[in-house]
């Protein structure tokens, strides 16, 4: 039944969102300068010249058959646009989103273990400040101090000069270099929120009745926090990672800018320049439909493991 | 028995009021943030220049308290924006429930779906053309309030929801008042105090937002200096001066920190649970 719910919502959603960025009516400056009649024609080409509400009505069955249109810029088709730059985007979240997990999970467990001692409020306060640190400001500060001053990792793009000639694990790991500091700029601002929710979850689960009766039975505290804070804190972890990957999209866009990554972000940014409205909206939709998955798939893991979601 | 500020808001209100002095002070104390001096290129930190110089010999603490006006203005003003959207939508879905709830509530959800930067960018990119006749600062306002009303309108819907029950609202009606003045005048007071959390740190992601918007060139333009524009001008010279991308990095972490603060004080003054659990 709730099932059912969810899925409705989100019918619902995806048909509301896709309202927004058309409420914007494309510019023409740039056209301003052609002549009337090669201006009537390309309007004529992208549906311009309709009334607004056909024109939701065209992008929207263009929508069904996975067709975002053609890019104001180049004229190649949008999806197309995206996916060849959609891997590196993801490859570039997924890894922030599993170091953001790897460090916040332990220093959430580390402070559950002893709340209120030095260690939880050290933690907590680090990691509060973090949060206000600009992404940006943080990527040109670590290019400074690792690219420029060390000189220890390379100062941005995705490839050194001489990588055509490297050999064997040689490439991956050039690769893997250059995206060390990205990957750090994308995952210290989520480490608050994370490890504040894991200690939270842990304490909750760990402090209850069932947490003591296990320490009565001789349990180390470690153990008591495995066996009964983490096997409950896993699912919620998981959802909150659902979650958390949009935001991280947001930040890869200004990410990718300051490491000239050649990523999905890079491309929004350059659309917003080119006033590229149909890459524009491909990419935004395609963010919100992003998080309305994500939504939706962590409600689902929820509802087939949980047996009282199921009921509810 | 006197209840003591959680020392979070004391913490942040000196930060924001030292910026808001530097704000308001800055064409006073500061030299003319655009004087050019050839001769003083890229000099590090020192008596005369405290914050150093940038490639075109300009004043970094000048072009840094004027930035402070920008990021100041912007900030306050948008979120002045989102109170202005969320205040009547929240008020109207909370008070009638229903279908006004239902419909808010839906496009409440819609607009959290997509990351706030991209929304941001897009707006500014592809709105009407009204719209980009407008100066910077305010047309960078209006989006960031577009996009950044959904919290308040959702803490002044729970509000509604809870109070909408009261005898306050009973005793109103009772005595002849109207819905418009019941909502407005009896519960809308009582309901504001969590908006004004969620308004401290509206006004901290503003800030944050319209400096990531400047650093990637589309925010306030050039010639006026912003505490974004500083740090994509410092991008040009990350190999020869650390100072310029140091410190207007450290102003907007500052102001950014403050503003947290001030909604973490407020929220922890406002809910009686979260200071007597505090030791």
């Amino acid at each position: 039944m709730t099932l059912l719910l969810v899925t409705l919502l989100v019918f619902c959603l995806i048909h509301l969102a896709p309202g927004e960025p058309l409420g914007a009516e494309p510019e023409d400056e740039g056209l301003l300068r052609i002549g009337e009649q090669a201006r009537a024609e390309l309007r004529a080409q992208y549906h311009l010249d309709e009334p607004l509400p056909k024109q939701y009505l065209l992008w929207f069955t263009d929508l069904l058959h996975l067709d975002l249109g053609r890019s104001f810029h180049d004229r190649r088709p949008v999806t197309q646009k995206i996916a060849e730059r959609l891997g590196l985007t993801l490859t570039l979240n997924a890894s922030s989103l599993a170091l953001l997990l790897l460090v916040a999970v332990p220093l959430g467990t580390l402070a559950a273990l002893n709340p209120g001692s030095a260690w939880d409020r050290f933690a907590a306060g680090g990691t509060y400040l973090l949060y206000a640190v600009p992404v940006f400001w943080a990527g040109l500060l670590l290019q400074i101090l690792f690219a420029v001053r060390l000189g220890w990792l390379p100062l941005a793009g995705l490839r050194s000069h001489d990588h055509e000639f490297l050999r064997g694990l040689a490439g991956p790991a050039d690769l893997a270099l250059h995206l060390i500091l990205p990957v750090i700029c994308l995952s210290y601002s989520g480490l608050a929120y994370v490890s504040r929710f894991v200690r939270a979850t842990l304490l909750e689960n760990a402090a209850g009745d069932s947490g003591r009766a296990a320490r009565a039975r001789g349990l180390s505290r470690l153990a008591v926090l495995y066996r009964h804070g983490f096997r409950q804190a896993g699912l919620p972890l998981l959802t909150l990672a659902g979650f958390l990957l949009p935001s991280m999209v947001g930040g890869s866009v200004i990410v990718e800018t300051i490491f000239a990554i050649p990523g999905v972000g890079r491309l929004f940014v350059d659309a917003a320049f080119q006033r590229d409205v149909p890459v524009l909206m491909g990419l935004t939709l395609l963010s919100g439909a992003a998080t309305l998955a994500g939504i939706l798939l962590a409600d689902l893991a929820y509802a087939a493991a949980d047996p009282r979601v199921r009921r509810a | 028995m006197r209840e003591r500020l959680p020392s979070s808001l004391w913490w942040g209100v000196l930060l924001l009021g030292l910026l808001i002095a530097v704000a308001v002070a800055a064409p006073w104390v500061a030299v003319d943030p655009a004087r050019l001096d050839l001769d003083r290129v890229l000099l590090s930190p020192s008596i005369e220049n405290w914050l150093g110089t940038d490639a075109l010999g300009r004043d970094m603490a000048a072009r840094l308290a004027h930035g402070a006006r920008v990021s100041l203005a912007v900030g306050l003003l948008s979120a002045g924006v989102a109170l202005l959207i969320g205040l009547p939508l929240g008020a109207l879905a909370g008070y009638r429930g229903g279908w006004a709830d239902a419909a808010v509530s839906r496009v409440i959800e819609a607009m959290l779906c997509f990351p706030a930067l991209l929304l941001v960018l897009a707006l500014l990119a592809a709105g009407p053309r009204w719209f980009s006749g407008m100066s910077d600062v305010l047309r960078i306002a209006l989006v960031l309030g577009f996009t950044g009303w959904m919290p308040a309108a959702r803490y002044l819907r729970a509000e509604f929801l809870k109070l909408k029950r009261s005898e306050m609202v009973l005793a109103a009606r009772a005595v002849g008042a109207g819905h418009l003045r019941v909502a407005v005048r009896h519960i809308l007071p009582c309901a504001l105090a969590p908006v004004l959390v969620t308004a401290a740190f509206a006004v901290g992601a503003a800030i944050a937002m319209e400096a990531a918007l400047s650093f990637l060139g589309l925010g306030v333009r050039p010639p006026v200096a912003t505490w974004g524009g500083l740090l994509a001008d410092a991008r040009e010279q990350v190999d020869r001066a650390w100072w310029l991308a140091l410190f207007p990095g450290l102003a907007l972490f500052l102001a950014v920190l403050g503003c947290n603060l001030i909604g973490e004080g407020l929220r922890d003054l406002l809910d009686p649970r979260r200071t007597t659990a505090r030791p």
